[in-house]
């Protein structure tokens, strides 16, 4: 009817208006684009040069050091050159005299040869013109990828500066959450990605992590052959950079990659129908890359050799300690990487461990060595000494032959030795620095605890924690051993690898194909062992090792506390987050297991603000109210200043409630408290997973910068405790069920059976959901979560009986947040269906 | 990637490839053309009316409508005819797709060519088959009348859908976004292409720009 209505009115208006004839019976106004960049074609270069810039800190600090790598690299050639072929080392060592007229001495222009004798040199080597062709080639694509470089981040540039409006001066101030957060609030006008009208955090992270979390994922599923048992190292890793470029081109980008381009596998990968055929032309073309790789290997070993030399000596001349240092190991930094987590993010967090893990390495020294490195520190050091001594008294000593070779000798020998002499005051503690280490990196195997202090543990740590010295060997040796590598071991696991890129890719509408990993879907990749028992309907072969899933998930949540995860994360979320808050406070009497750590972690590493902070929390002393009011005050004022009990101080640490206060939308924080702080925060924080989130992303999306840093300082320090609380629910859960379990191994697949070794058997020992937690008498609280927990279990076991469920466990789930897009894949070719009997399946998301 | 992408997928008979082809193209370029556009000074414009015209197909009981524009229509009908043609002469069994592109351009500064960003992509799949006698070809012709009706359902479903279309340009931008050349009628920019099945792995041409793209991009 109101439709008759409109239509009546409408031929009125138009009568009386504009009569008939007359040309502009309707005029609008063009809406133009105003902006460039709404629908940009490609989102994930862009989204990663965004982030690139903002990592570079600006435009300008990029381009400088992009220039600098160009003139680098000429140098390091011509200097080369110069120095095998325009140098006369007899006048250098003075084995041949300089005929001058009117001085003695040598300069350093008279060892230079003349400029004709040189190039003829230079002309008449054959190698040395290889080189400099192949080098200069390799120059110019350089720079010609330079330029294309700069032409595409000027662009990134004025996006900065006009639509998120950022100057590039203030640039490095921005944390990247802030810069997120901006994008996030554009694409609603601009409208980036044309999918969705609203962005989430997770797509932006899936397009800049597209492939990292790839490769995160398949050494987590052990995939990748970079475990070797040799015949006298015993279990080694070995993954370069040389190596991983390779593992890239193979799958990700190179010429007949897996990836039809930055987003979508190729759909006959998809299909499982002929495998076995892909696997064949995917072992060929790993034929093919290795034998180029050995073709190459001179040209590349060669490369190495000299940047390694240029780059390493200097420092080395004037450190000599860094190669006794340590630096994680790129095998090290895939195993600790969450999905989903940008580089800066794992740096950070890894370089925070640092300290401590130099420290637990360092508890493990040889004493036999110890010994002979303090007697040769010894003989060493009285020779330096009355060398310099004399030096001092007289410099004509310096001139003596190789006094000054001897004394940078000796000093190198010294501090050699003295970095295989323990510290004095160190006290052997390895079990709680292991904890401290894990409070940072999240990541260890199950057989490190309670197993700190052997050897094995050590040695499989520093597989992670290397020496510099070792991680610049193995890049030099990289070049030699990455072909055969490719050849003869990365070609026989391209049958799984196939499996693994059908099995695991997930198509998201938005996103385009991702890791199905990456969704961090507890209930898809969950484990059962790693606290979503119940949740999970993971068979082994799909379940995330180490509990890379859920830590992943609770990562990702605590750093992003703007993103609304799909509901059954937000219950894991919420109810993990319930767990620790009752745990913290519950913990008081120091009977609660990871309160041991944060004591022992407040006593060893009281040099970090926010760690002794939550200790101190921890421990309960009520002298929290000024810091809460410090924290709050400044953007708000009704918050009462009674609450100064350990939890709510707690709470307000943690960036969800910070924002709900932000917001002053959450009804609860004005309330008065209940008597029992413990289990309104519980309560506050299982509400505030959903409320705040929602509340949040539909206001303003930024603050000031300063609360943002402190946000992420604090999430830091959150995400710590959560690790550390899922690892300890884990060992217990584990303790309690290694005596009682038999359970469908037979749905592991076969291929993921061969795959795990020993330990991890033991580890990945299923069980089932029902199957009640462990609890320790002690913990108060534990009893009443340990049987919410076996009720969850139950009912999802009855559920799940039904076909119903079953269905809903296959249903999409991605896209999340976002009205389903019924009817968008039109699947039109039926026979698909028949060929996907076949291992798992390829889910599509929509 | 950032371009939605719809599939439709027609079984028919080789004879009717020209009219369904033309139904389904037609619908989708009905409902994405406008009346052409008379900018006035103060920066506002005025659409002009388009036509519409019922199409009585001869080998499938089916009616479709379209822009009732003969330039459109011969357009439309050369890449249907190639189409058919290519789909004749490749001698496999019938199978190809022809895919219609909506896009708009983007002016880029001087070293790059226009960039031609597509922002929907409606691709139809065509399974030819034969047919022994003239019982089944009655049949065919009321069922594959049907099966159209129904993509013409869904290709409106599609386009209701409210989502991202280019935004109303500016007269010095309207180039950008739709395609003038017409002296009628005003679709926004499209390309039409093929592939037949033979050919459907990934051709020489886009295998080198991709390799040359990539060492850029290294």
């Amino acid at each position: 009817m109101a439709h008759f209505d409109t239509e009546y009115q409408r031929l009125e208006a138009s009568y009386s208006d504009s009569p008939p004839g007359e040309e502009n019976l309707l005029v609008h106004v063009p809406e133009g684009s105003k902006s460039q960049w709404h629908h940009i074609e490609n989102l994930d270069l862009f989204f990663q040069r965004v982030y690139n810039l903002h990592q570079k800190n600006g435009f300008t600090c990029m381009l400088l050091g992009e220039i600098f790598e160009l003139v680098q690299l000429v140098f390091v050639v011509t200097f080369t050159v110069f120095l095998a072929n325009c140098v006369d080392y007899d006048i250098l060592f003075a084995n041949k005299l300089v005929n001058h007229t009117d001085s003695s001495k040598v300069t350093l222009p008279d060892a230079f040869l003349p400029v004709d004798v040189c190039s003829a040199r230079i002309h008449d080597n054959v190698f040395v013109i290889f080189i400099l062709v192949i080098s200069g080639v390799f120059w110019l694509h350089r720079l010609v990828k330079f330029i294309y470089n700069v032409c595409c981040y000027w662009e990134i540039r004025s996006f900065y500066i006009n639509a998120l409006k950022m100057s590039m001066a203030e640039l490095p101030y921005f944390t990247w959450q802030e810069v997120q957060a901006r994008i996030i609030e554009i694409q609603k006008e601009h409208q980036i990605c044309i999918h969705k009208k609203e962005l989430t955090e997770l797509d932006i992270y899936h397009r800049i992590l597209r492939f990292k979390n790839y490769m995160v994922a398949m050494v987590n599923k052990s995939l990748l052959p970079i475990r070797f048992r040799l015949p006298f190292l015993g279990d080694s890793v070995f993954y370069t950079r040389g190596l991983k470029y390779n593992f890239e081109l193979i799958f990700f980008w190179g010429p007949g990659s897996l990836f039809e381009n930055e987003w979508s596998l190729k759909s006959e990968y998809k299909r499982g129908g002929n495998r076995l055929e892909l696997a064949d032309r995917l072992s060929s073309r790993i034929l093919w890359i290795g034998i180029a790789n050995l073709l190459l290997c001179p040209v590349i070993l060669i490369w190495q050799i000299l940047y390694a030399f240029f780059s390493y000596t200097e420092v080395i001349k004037r450190e000599p300690g860094i190669l006794g240092a340590r630096c994680w190991s790129l095998y090290g930094r895939c195993y600790l990487r969450h999905f989903n987590e940008l580089d800066h993010e794992l740096m950070s967090r890894l370089s925070k461990g640092y300290k401590a893990s130099s420290k637990y390495m360092n508890c493990f020294m040889s004493p036999l060595l110890t010994v002979v490195a303090k007697n040769v520190a010894f003989f060493a050091g009285s020779i330096l000494a009355v060398l310099i001594a004399l030096t001092i008294y007289d410099e004509d000593v310096l001139a003596v032959e190789h006094v000054l070779s001897s004394i940078t000798l000796l000093g190198v020998c010294i501090t050699v030795c003295r970095s295989f002499i323990p510290d004095k005051h160190m006290v052997f503690c390895p079990e709680q620095l292991l904890k401290v280490i894990l409070a940072h990196i999240h990541y260890m195997p199950d057989h490190w605890q309670g197993n700190a202090h052997r050897y094995e543990t050590r040695d499989e740590f520093a597989q992670l924690f290397q020496y510099k010295a070792v991680f610049i060997l193995e890049e030099l040796l990289s070049p030699v051993i990455t072909p055969f590598i490719l050849i003869f071991c990365l070609r026989r696991k391209s049958l799984e690898i196939i499996d693994f890129f059908r099995n695991f890719t997930v198509e998201v509408v938005g996103v385009g194909d991702t890791c199905s990993f990456a969704q961090m879907d507890v209930r898809q990749h969950g484990h059962p062992a790693w606290m979503s028992a119940g949740k999970t309907e993971a068979s082994i072969y799909q379940q995330a090792e180490d509990g890379k899933t859920e830590l992943s998930l609770m990562h990702f949540a605590i750093t992003n506390p703007q993103w609304q995860p799909p509901r059954e994360s937000t219950h894991f979320i919420s109810q993990l987050k319930e767990k620790v808050h009752r745990e913290a406070t519950g913990g008081q009497q120091g009977t609660a297991a990871e309160n041991h750590a944060f004591t022992s972690t407040h006593s060893l590493q009281s040099e970090s603000e926010p760690r002794s902070l939550i200790a101190n929390l921890l421990a309960g002393p009520p002298s929290l109210a000024s810091l809460h009011l410090g924290r709050d005050s400044s953007i708000i004022n009704h918050l009462s200043i009674g609450v100064s009990e350990g939890t709510s101080a707690l709470r307000s640490l943690s960036p969800l409630s910070t924002s709900l206060h932000l917001r002053g939308s959450f009804p609860s924080a004005r309330l008065p408290r209940p008597d029992h702080p413990a289990v309104a925060a519980g309560r506050a924080m299982a509400g505030s997973g959903t409320d705040a989130r929602t509340v949040s992303s539909g206001s303003s999306a930024w603050e000031g910068q300063l609360t943002s840093l402190v946000l992420s300082e604090y999430a830091s320090t959150e995400m710590s405790i959560h690790a550390l609380y899922m690892h300890e629910m884990h060992k217990q859960q584990s303790r309690g069920e290694l005596s009682r379990h038999t359970w469908h191994r037979q749905e592991s697949d076969e291929s993921s059976e061969s795959v795990h070794d020993d330990v991890e058997a033991i580890r990945n020992l299923p069980r089932s959901s029902t199957f009640p937690f462990a609890t320790t008498p002690s913990q108060e609280g534990a009893g009443l979560q340990s049987s919410s927990q076996r009720r969850y279990g139950g009912t999802t076991e009855s559920l799940c009986g039904g076909p119903r469920v079953q269905r809903t466990a296959r249903m999409p789930m991605g896209g999340w947040s976002e009205e389903p897009h019924t009817g968008r894949h039109h699947d039109p070719v039926p026979e698909e269906g028949s060929e996907d009997e076949l291992p798992p399946h390829i889910h599509k998301v929509t | 990637m950032n371009c939605r992408s719809e599939v439709l997928e027609v079984s028919l008979e080789g004879r009717q490839v020209d009219e369904a082809l033309l139904a389904l193209l037609h619908t989708i370029l009905l409902h994405r053309s406008t009346g052409k556009f008379h900018y006035k000074k103060e920066g506002t414009y005025s659409i002009g009316t388009v036509g519409t015209q019922d199409i009585d197909c001869d080998f499938i009981d089916f009616t479709f409508v379209r822009v009732s524009s003969d330039e459109l229509d011969r357009v439309i009908r050369k890449a249907v005819a190639e189409f058919k043609d290519a789909l004749g002469n490749s001698g496999s069994d019938g199978m190809g797709q022809i895919s219609l592109e909506f896009y708009q351009k983007k002016k880029s500064r001087w070293p790059f060519s226009d960039e031609c960003i597509p922002w929907e992509v409606w691709t139809i799949k065509v399974n030819v088959v034969n047919l022994a006698n003239e019982q089944e070809r009655q049949i065919c012709r009321e069922k594959v009348g049907e099966k159209l009706g129904e993509k013409v359902i869904n290709i409106v479903e599609v386009i209701n859908r409210h989502e991202y279309l280019p935004k109303m340009p500016t007269q010095s931008e309207v180039d950008n976004v739709f395609d003038t050349s017409l002296k009628d009628v005003q679709p926004y920019l499209y390309k039409i292409t093929y592939q037949i099945t033979d050919s459907l792995g990934t051709s020489v041409s886009t295998t080198m720009r991709r390799l040359i793209k990539d060492t850029l991009a290294l």
